[in-house]
């Protein structure tokens, strides 16, 4: 039961960390595109 | 009328739920995990800004976007009404631990209040001997009151409508960024005064569970220190702990509906507002409540009201900090039940979802007679919630702790069915979560991968740390699944199989259509609809139209026997299921733009007449119109323009649009006009013109004199002696017209007073 329970708790944590630094990519990444959006610089920059 | 609402007034919604979770998320996380919630609540806000472009890509891939319909679209019924039932939950908690929270820190105040005011002599000795000592009011049973009336004022407000809720979530919000303002700023002043304690930082070591916290997990390893036995997983149990910090993302969803036109970009300044707002807020609160207030008072005095503590341990005086205290009391009770009205919006926009799917039965969205509000559904929400609160007995750890179970299964579900339709949906999507790679031909999500597998990470670690979640919620979640399943099965059995359920409206009967009754705008244009799949027209002129400067009607003509005028029409008779139908598909292109129509059913015997009718009334510039499948639209102009010969005087003129199925569009002008002349006739016209001015006083003569005379003559021949000779002429020339154009029958009546058009877009208004 025991090793059962560490597998699942190991699993957890892989799931943990891989989709943490994934999501800090994701934060990073839109940060740019949020920018131009709150500042209306999408528009200008297509006219 | 489908009016809709700038991105301030929604963020103002949506922040009224996800930034008050800044009153009490980080005192209940700090309970849990120890001194370095703050740095979890932190990392959450931060992680908030993920599930918010979750949240982005799903309502630009849906207008109503929220959990059920994007779970049902990926997972399937089952697993939407799993999802919605969490989510449910999640709403019906927002409500009373944000009551309950607002009743924490006037309590608190009030309490505190008397303990000064004891302290100067200020309580007469007779009082102080009936309570024996200083009055003090009971904290969970008084903040059990004050949440009861603020749910009953939102739930008379939320019958009443959203606008006026809108109205009030945004001025609430004004008020609290003044406060977030004051806050922040003598914050840093107090921090350079005073100095600040150290907040540990969030590794394994500096994680202190209690028995509580570790729920189901404390029994099954007593006495043992799990984030010492497993690292990452202590991390992810206190990051679970902390996961209420981002309650209301679901309230984006819900508000996206009702987000003014241009809607993807209103929708990502909307999101971008509340995760930035509730970061700061937030995230920057729960750092300062540890580094400035001292760790004997923080837990035990301020758990549940930590900005108040926070407002006391400021640098300077303190009858100030009292009155700062005050204020921030104030803020906190206008915002945490701004968040009981946000949760009753949020669960009333969730349940109309599910009951449009004929989820719920009919009975529960049959509108309001006087406010045309799903009040029932409200009803039942609020029900609910008075009966948490009551429950609860005014225990916000408890609230909390249940609260997160509501909100992580939803996103989870949410995650995990955003991630799914990245394979699965072939339709529409206006944006999508970042970080997309392509591998053999085949996009790999590893933005929305990541998101989710945190989600589901939490989501299933809470299950075990969480008892008092796990079994409320789970227990609430099962009775509102078997409510939706056999609901769903009546609906199924009363409603053909699949058939799709429709937007209940609010009649208002008039006698005539009139444009000032209907509050409409002269210059508007109408849009008369009949079949409800073929709406292309409704969608070029909304495309065309800035329905903030000109109004835009939809019209449908129910043809009776009866006439126009007959009063005594019932409901039923001039709104059947079949306008219902007409009209939901309107308002779902209405929705998809973000652009305010006014809906009107016109009771008629001639459809053409009740449409000019309807035009002249209601001052119309334009009718746009769909081609009709049984005439071509020079035909569709014709049969317009005798209607209009037949109106009885004063009558406009208007422009008539058809618009094709590829967006071509024909125009033609209704009602009297210059006519449309050939080159010859022109040139001819030209020529007389130039020999006429030859003659000894005629120089100055105009073309339109000529014209005149021209017209003065024929009319007098007409009428005299000539008359077959003309008609005769005329007949030859439409037959040589007729031949030349392709249009037919030479015997063909040209269309009274109509002249075809060339612009391509409905006329601008001309009133304005």
């Amino acid at each position: 039961m025991d090793f059962i329970i560490t597998i699942a708790a190991r699993l957890l944590e892989g799931m943990f960390v891989v989709g943490l630094l994934g999501s800090l990519g994701v934060l990073l990444v839109s940060f740019v595109e949020d920018a131009e959006t709150l500042f209306d610089l999408e528009d200008k920059g297509h006219s | 009328m489908l009016t809709f609402i700038s991105y301030w007034r929604a963020a103002a919604i949506v922040l009224n739920d996800l930034a008050s979770s800044a009153f009490y998320a980080c005192g209940i996380a700090e309970q849990a995990v120890g001194k370095s919630a703050p740095w979890f609540i932190v990392g959450v806000m931060l992680f908030s800004f993920t599930v918010r472009a979750v949240y982005v890509e799903s309502c630009s891939m849906f207008v109503r976007g929220g959990v059920y319909r994007v779970v049902k679209e990926a997972l399937g019924g089952t697993l939407a009404k799993l999802s919605v039932s969490a989510l449910m939950f999640d709403y019906v908690l927002t409500g009373p631990i944000s009551g309950v929270s607002a009743g924490q820190y006037i309590v608190g105040l009030l309490n505190e209040v008397m303990v000064t005011a004891d302290a100067h002599g200020w309580i007469p000795r007779a009082v102080h001997n009936i309570f024996h000592g200083t009055p003090q009011l009971n904290v969970n049973w008084t903040s059990v009151v004050f949440a009861l009336a603020v749910t009953i004022y939102y739930w008379w407000e939320n019958i009443k409508g959203i606008h006026e809720s809108s109205e009030k979530a945004l001025w609430v919000m004004q008020i609290t960024t003044v406060m977030v303002v004051m806050l922040l700023g003598w914050s840093g002043f107090t921090l350079l005064k005073n100095g600040f304690q150290h907040v540990p930082l969030p590794s394994p070591g500096n994680l202190h569970f209690t028995s509580e916290s570790l729920g189901f997990l404390h029994h099954r390893f007593p006495g043992q220190s799990l984030p010492q036995m497993f690292g990452v997983l202590g991390i992810l149990i206190a990051f679970g702990h902390s996961v209420l910090a981002m309650s209301g993302e679901e309230s984006l969803a819900q508000v996206n509906r009702e987000l003014a036109h241009p809607k993807l970009k209103n929708l990502k300044r909307t999101a971008i507002v509340i995760a930035l707002y509730s970061f700061i807020f937030t995230g920057l609160t729960a750092l300062l409540a540890v580094m400035l207030i001292p760790d004997s008072v923080r837990v035990p005095v301020y758990k549940d009201n930590l900005i108040a503590g926070l407002a006391m341990y400021m640098y300077g005086p303190e009858i100030v900090r009292l009155i700062f205290r005050g204020f921030v009391v104030v803020v906190g009770f206008l915002i945490l039940s701004g968040a009981v009205n946000t949760a009753i919006i949020g669960s009333n926009g969730v349940l109309n979802r599910v009951s449009e799917d004929g989820v719920l039965a009919d009975w529960f969205r049959l509108p309001h007679r006087k406010y045309g509000t799903s009040f029932r559904i409200i009803n039942l929400i609020v029900g609910l919630q008075l009966f948490t609160i009551i429950a609860s007995r005014g225990d916000v750890y408890a609230l909390g702790e249940a609260y997160a179970f509501g909100v992580i299964w939803s996103f989870a579900f949410k995650g995990l069915a955003m991630l799914v339709l990245r394979f699965k949906y072939k339709g529409e999507r206006g944006w999508k979560v970042p970080i997309n790679f392509h591998i053999a031909g085949y996009e790999i999500p590893f933005g929305m991968a990541s998101v989710t597998m945190v989600l589901l990470a939490v989501a299933l670690v809470n299950l075990f740390t969480k008892s008092v979640a796990t079994v409320s919620g789970v227990t609430f979640s099962a009775v509102f699944f078997v409510i939706f399943t056999l609901s769903e099965y009546a609906n199924r059995k009363k409603h053909a199989k699949g058939q799709q359920q429709n937007d209940q409206f609010q009649l208002l009967q008039r006698d005539t259509v009139e444009r000032e009754s209907l509050n409409i705008h002269p210059g508007n244009i109408l849009v008369p609809v009949r079949d409800y799949n073929t709406l292309t027209h409704l969608h070029w002129a909304l495309e065309k139209i800035n329905t903030l400067e000109q109004d835009v009607v939809v019209m449908s003509a129910r043809i009776s026997r009866f006439g126009a005028a007959a009063y005594d029409l019932t409901p039923e008779q001039i709104f059947s299921d079949y306008e219902q139908t007409l009209f939901t598909r309107a308002v779902a292109v209405a929705e998809s733009f973000g652009k305010k129509v006014s809906l009107l059913v016109v009771p008629a015997v001639d459809v053409w007449a009740a449409i000019v009718q309807t035009a002249n009334n209601l001052e119309s510039s334009a009718v746009v119109a769909g081609v009709s499948s049984k005439m071509s639209p020079p035909e569709q102009a014709f049969n317009l323009g005798r209607a209009w010969e037949a109106l009885p005087e004063p009558k406009r003129q208007f422009v008539f649009q058809v618009v094709y199925p590829d967006d071509h569009v024909e125009s033609f002008r209704i009602g009297p006009h210059s006519p449309s002349m050939k080159d010859e006739d022109v040139l001819l016209l030209h020529r007389l013109w130039l020999n006429i001015t030859r003659e000894p006083g005629l120089d100055k003569l105009h073309h339109h004199e000529i014209l005149r005379e021209a017209l003065t003559r024929f009319a007098h021949d007409y009428g005299a002696r000539d008359r077959d000779d003309i008609l005769k002429e005329l007949r030859r020339l439409n037959a040589t017209d007729a031949a030349e154009s392709g249009r037919g029958s030479p015997n063909a009546s040209p269309a009274p007073v109509v002249q075809r058009e060339s612009d391509d877009g409905p006329p601008a208004n001309r009133s304005s």
